[in-house]
């Protein structure tokens, strides 16, 4: 197992990357460095005026002028070398998406190979195929049955068209309608006689 | 005399031990002697730790600029540790494995381990993973002086080159040189 089999090579892009980088950061500690010196220089102007040495701090402010400018141009530059690394790592993203894509479509023409049209076709009709012969199977079965149990459903048939004979003659013995109430006369006369009969006896004795 | 922690100026407690006399004396017994010496090496890893700094000196006991004064000097009992004293601090530490000689072949400044290096090693993985720098090229300075303070933060680059060492045998980091300096590439490693 070599020390470079679980890390990725080491490549030109990758030195010019660092070497962009180390100057960066060069720049980043000159900016450091200058601003130190303005500081001083601010300082030094103050302690100047404290002791009314005005010529001489006049000239502290213009030296620290000057680094104020060269502190923007090298702010400038930075920016610049910034922005080329960043495009450069940016870069290096796109590129493995790339790879990646290409990649991803390799594997899906492999398994496009292996499934082709003519296949998928042939396999369509063959399923067609079978699907017709399961149908004929299934109506040879299906007639079979209604063969078989054709006379119980004659015998059926008879049966219910006889018994539709025979509704037809009942229905003339069906009562009609009545058409006025029905009149209690003969349930109400026997009662009123025996009444008159058993007041006739007590006043004959 | 009362003995009671007392915090310092920056904030950090200085033990009770500390406002006892007899602490800043190298003792003649050999057996007290290594208790003292066990609790300086305690102070001395703890006051670095809280303000994270990793260069000890035989100077900075009487140094009067010294980062150390809290720690070496205390001017209630008028007391001072002597360089004498911390050398012979520096060989226990560096016969402990918590410092070592750096620069090595001499013996009166040690890189001071309140974290060990395989311990610097995965603060070091786990800031590349947190900033998102993982498979990206850094220079050593991006590391020890990032825009945003870190825990590595000034770390000195002896102590890094051995973090990244470390990472390199469980195949996390890559070193690349050129002509004009030094960069590393951390990498995601094995799950291990």
């Amino acid at each position: 197992m070599g020390a470079s089999q679980s890390t990725p090579k080491i490549t030109a892009q990758d030195r010019a990357i660092l070497d962009l980088k180390l100057q960066r950061d060069k720049l980043k500690q000159y900016q450091k460095k200058i601003q130190v010196v303005l500081e001083r220089e601010h300082a030094i102007a103050r302690t100047h005026l404290a002791t009314g040495d005005k010529d001489r701090a006049v000239i502290a402010l213009r030296r620290r002028k000057y680094q104020q400018s060269l502190l923007v141009k090298t702010d400038g530059q930075l920016e610049t070398l910034e922005e080329l690394v960043s495009t450069i790592e940016f870069s290096l993203v796109e590129v493995s998406v790339l790879h990646g894509l290409k990649q991803g479509n390799e594997v899906l023409k492999e398994i496009h190979k292996e499934m082709s049209i003519e296949s998928v076709e042939k396999l369509m009709d063959e399923t067609q195929e079978a699907r017709e012969y399961q149908r004929e199977i299934g109506e040879l079965l299906a007639n079979n049955l209604t063969a078989d149990e054709e006379d119980a459903v004659q015998e059926e048939l008879r049966q219910l068209q006889a018994e539709a004979l025979q509704g037809e003659a009942s229905q003339v013995e069906l009562p009609s309608v009545p058409t006025h109430d029905p009149i209690p006369e003969h349930i109400a006369e026997p009662q009123p006689t025996q009444n008159e009969e058993r007041e006739r006896v007590p006043v004959a004795a | 005399m009362s003995f009671s922690p007392l915090a310092t100026p920056t904030g950090f407690l200085l033990p009770s031990v500390h406002s006892a006399p007899p602490f800043f004396t190298q003792q003649p017994h050999p057996g007290t002697n290594a208790t003292v010496q066990d609790h300086w090496i305690t102070l001395i890893l703890g006051y670095a730790r809280h303000r994270k700094l990793f260069v000890l000196r035989v100077e900075d006991a009487e140094a009067t600029d010294s980062e150390w004064l809290e720690v070496f000097r205390n001017e209630r009992i008028n007391r001072k540790l002597l360089p004498s004293y911390l050398f012979s601090i520096l060989a226990t530490m560096v016969s402990k494995n918590v410092a070592i000689y750096e620069p090595p072949g001499q013996t009166r400044s040690v890189l001071l381990y309140w974290r060990l290096p395989e311990e610097w090693a995965e603060v070091l993985h786990q800031w590349a993973i947190s900033t998102g720098q993982l498979n990206t090229i850094l220079t050593f300075y991006e590391i020890t002086d990032p825009p945003i303070p870190s825990p590595l933060s000034n770390i000195p680059v002896t102590l890094l080159r051995k973090a990244i060492a470390i990472l390199a045998k469980t195949g996390r980091s890559q070193l690349i040189t050129i002509a004009d300096g030094e960069g590393v590439r951390l990498f995601q490693g094995t799950g291990k």
